[in-house]
């Protein structure tokens, strides 16, 4: 009863007119950041970070909800037209996507794909609604070293799911640690690496860093090619799909959504991930595996629904713990921050109309999504001729002045440019991006964490292996550490490894 | 000696040089740890994270740089090959003059050069259409900045914006 008042609240919250604008604009940024190659949710988010600061916190972090699991329906119809992927999460659905638009059959391939995603939204949506209250009391109970655990999990987790050498990302992950922890120190406010600059006393700005790793780099590897691009010009019809393919996608999108929404809550996991495991599911269910990657709608139904719900489910860890669970989240970690909000057990019992205010805005999203994904999808493959010499140098002066107007300082700028050079030759060298991320966002968390628990269990060590959920949190880290040194383990971790850990 | 070994010592290889820079930020990391003070374990210091952070970067580092030199690795230039690798280098080097223009000359005498460098180099945007987004997408942002949502972007020597 308590939920249905609580959602009833939420909607009377989502459903005022400028929280329902700010919705739209989010939606739509979200499908067309999806849409476009090149552009990411974690570039259009830290782009918009400072847009948040001058509504309310439901407005700002409805917003950028909504780019988030805009994005995963903008992706598929890019990936299903152009045969590129418009986001990380929806490389699978290049396989059989775009297969089936070669058919002649792109409209049910997208049709499916947004029925799917909002089938498997909605899903996301009322699990989130019944776990989060229920897991953010247990939360309450959760001490320091607990939290310091989990986070050590998270991390990783994320270095675990990273492409290419395991080493280089946790590499990664400790100059995150490292560069998180410029400025003062939180407990006795002593500054750190700060070289005698005064603005680097309130420590790196999350919108610079992100900026600069995942928009400018992104850019300046886009520019080493020439982008061609093979669109489906035929007219798109029948974007409801057909009885018999209904029956053939309600289990891919069912198994999808259960199998999404579980990996979306793990720590380091997420919509890339949970696509492919969703792919890899649905190929082994099937008696003719063989019609996989030959324009099998199975091989889209699945995927698409995995990736929203893994959007959803990402969300849990956020609200109940305060912990992201992926770059994405932490970045939105960052926009209530910017509010002075603290996610986390608290949350819900001290701001109800904000959480509950969020998870119906995404109901509202869902549909959104629904109406400008299907019927102005004409409008989004005109967007896709959109030239890119255009494109880049646009992105580079948004993003130039989204930092600038985050903090009114020029040094962020400088800050920005310099990560942009330094992500464009980590990349180039093969060091990801993401764990350096999530670590730069933890790292302040975790050195807490660990200080507190180091001093109230007067330098016992035991206390991370005493308590059952740091010890279970540390005994499945270890082994993912360990796990890459036994072939088997290190090929499976090679076959689901993640381009942008999202 | 080494022509006993099947080890090939290779000094263009990038994930040597990769490694190396990781371990000298590892032993910065640890150095600066050290001048913080690393307090006790009753009683963690501000350097007491960095340090044993910086231990482990070095620990990572070292396995990156071992098997770069037991395995091999790519040279840097094959991870440059068939990339119009001048192109992001434009793009670097505008962004640096950028850079340094824009508290001199201020946001709008700084961010329409580069807007014109960046459409004329990336693919050559032709002249018609670059000069008007060139001056249109700054001016445009300006205004809407300072009339709209009254942020006062850096306006230079010249006072321009």
């Amino acid at each position: 009863m308590d939920t249905i008042i609580n959602v009833a609240h939420g909607f009377g919250i989502a459903l005022l007119p400028v929280n329902l604008v700010y919705c739209f604009i989010g939606v739509f940024i979200g499908t067309l950041v999806g849409v476009l190659p090149g552009i990411g949710p974690i570039s259009a988010m830290s782009l918009l970070l400072p847009v948040t600061l001058s509504g309310t916190p439901e407005s700002g972090i409805i917003m950028m909800a909504g780019i988030y699991y805009g994005s995963m329906y903008g992706g598929s119809t890019t990936s299903i037209l152009v045969n590129i992927p418009g986001e990380a999460a929806s490389v699978v659905t290049c396989i059989d996507g775009h297969q089936m638009a070669k058919q002649g059959r792109a409209g049910p391939a997208l049709g499916i794909s947004a029925f799917g995603s909002f089938i498997a939204g909605t899903f996301a949506l009322i699990a989130l609604m019944l776990v989060a209250p229920s897991l953010a009391s247990v939360a309450i109970a959760f001490g320091p070293a607990d939290y310091f655990s989990l986070m050590a999990l998270g991390l990783v987790v994320l270095t675990f799911l990273t492409q290419g050498s395991m080493a280089k990302a946790l590499l990664m992950a400790c100059i995150g640690i490292v560069l998180g922890l410029i400025g003062l120190d939180s407990i006795t406010a002593q500054p750190r690496l700060t070289f005698g600059r005064i603005e680097l006393i309130d420590g790196i700005g999350l919108v610079p860093v992100v900026m600069g790793l995942f928009g400018v780099a992104e850019v300046l590897l886009n520019t080493e090619h020439i982008i061609k691009r093979d669109i489906i010009n035929a007219k798109i019809t029948q974007l409801f799909p057909s009885k018999e393919d209904w029956k053939a996608s309600t289990g891919p999108v069912a198994r999808g959504t259960v199998l999404g929404f579980f990996l979306g809550i793990l720590p380091g996991g997420g919509a890339v991930i949970s696509s492919f495991a969703s792919y890899a599911l649905e190929k082994r269910l099937s008696k003719t595996p063989e019609r996989f990657g030959n324009g099998a709608i199975e091989g889209v139904a699945g995927p698409e629904a995995a990736n929203n719900a893994a959007a959803g489910g990402a969300f849990i860890p956020l609200m109940t713990l305060g912990i992201p669970p992926n770059v994405v989240m932490a970045l939105l970690l960052g926009a209530f921050v910017i509010h002075g909000l603290q996610p986390g057990p608290l949350l819900i019992t001290q701001n109800p109309g904000l959480f509950w205010g969020i998870v119906a805005s995404m109901y509202i999203g869902n549909l959104m999504l629904l109406v400008l994904n299907l019927p102005l999808i004409g409008m989004w493959v005109q967007l896709l001729k959109l030239p890119y010499n255009i494109l880049f140098p646009l992105i580079i002066l948004f993003t130039i002045i989204g930092v600038y107007c985050s903090s009114n300082n020029v040094f962020d700028v400088y800050v920005m440019i310099a990560f942009g050079v330094i992500g464009y030759f980590m990349r180039k060298l093969g060091y990801e991006p993401a764990p350096l991320v999530l670590a730069f966002v933890l790292g302040p968390m975790l050195e807490n964490n660990l200080r507190k628990s180091l001093i109230l269990s007067q330098g016992d060590l035991m206390t991370f292996v005493t308590r059952p959920i740091s010890a279970t949190c540390l005994a499945l880290a270890v082994v993912l550490l360990v796990g890459p040194l036994l072939p088997s383990l290190r090929k499976k971790r090679e076959l689901v490894a993640l381009d942008e850990g999202v | 000696m080494s022509n006993n070994s099947n080890v090939k010592f290779r000094f263009n290889n990038s994930e040597l040089w990769g490694g190396l820079i990781g371990l000298g930020l590892g032993l910065f990391v640890i150095r600066s740890g050290l001048n913080l003070k690393l307090g006790t374990i009753n009683d963690p210091g501000s350097g007491y994270v960095l340090f044993y952070t910086g231990i482990l970067m070095c620990l990572f580092a070292a396995s990156i740089i071992i098997a770069s030199l037991t395995e091999g690795g790519p040279t840097f230039g094959s991870r440059w090959e068939n990339a119009r690798w001048t192109k992001p280098l434009i793009v670097i080097a505008s962004l640096t003059a950028f850079a340094f223009s824009l508290d001199t000359f201020g946001f709008l005498l700084s961010s329409i050069p580069l807007m014109v460098l960046l459409l004329r180099l990336i693919d050559p945007v032709r002249w018609s259409l670059a000069i008007p987004i060139a001056v249109i997408a700054p001016l445009g942002m300006w205004w809407i900045l300072k009339r709209l949502l009254l942020i006062q972007l850096p306006s230079g020597i010249f006072e321009i914006g």
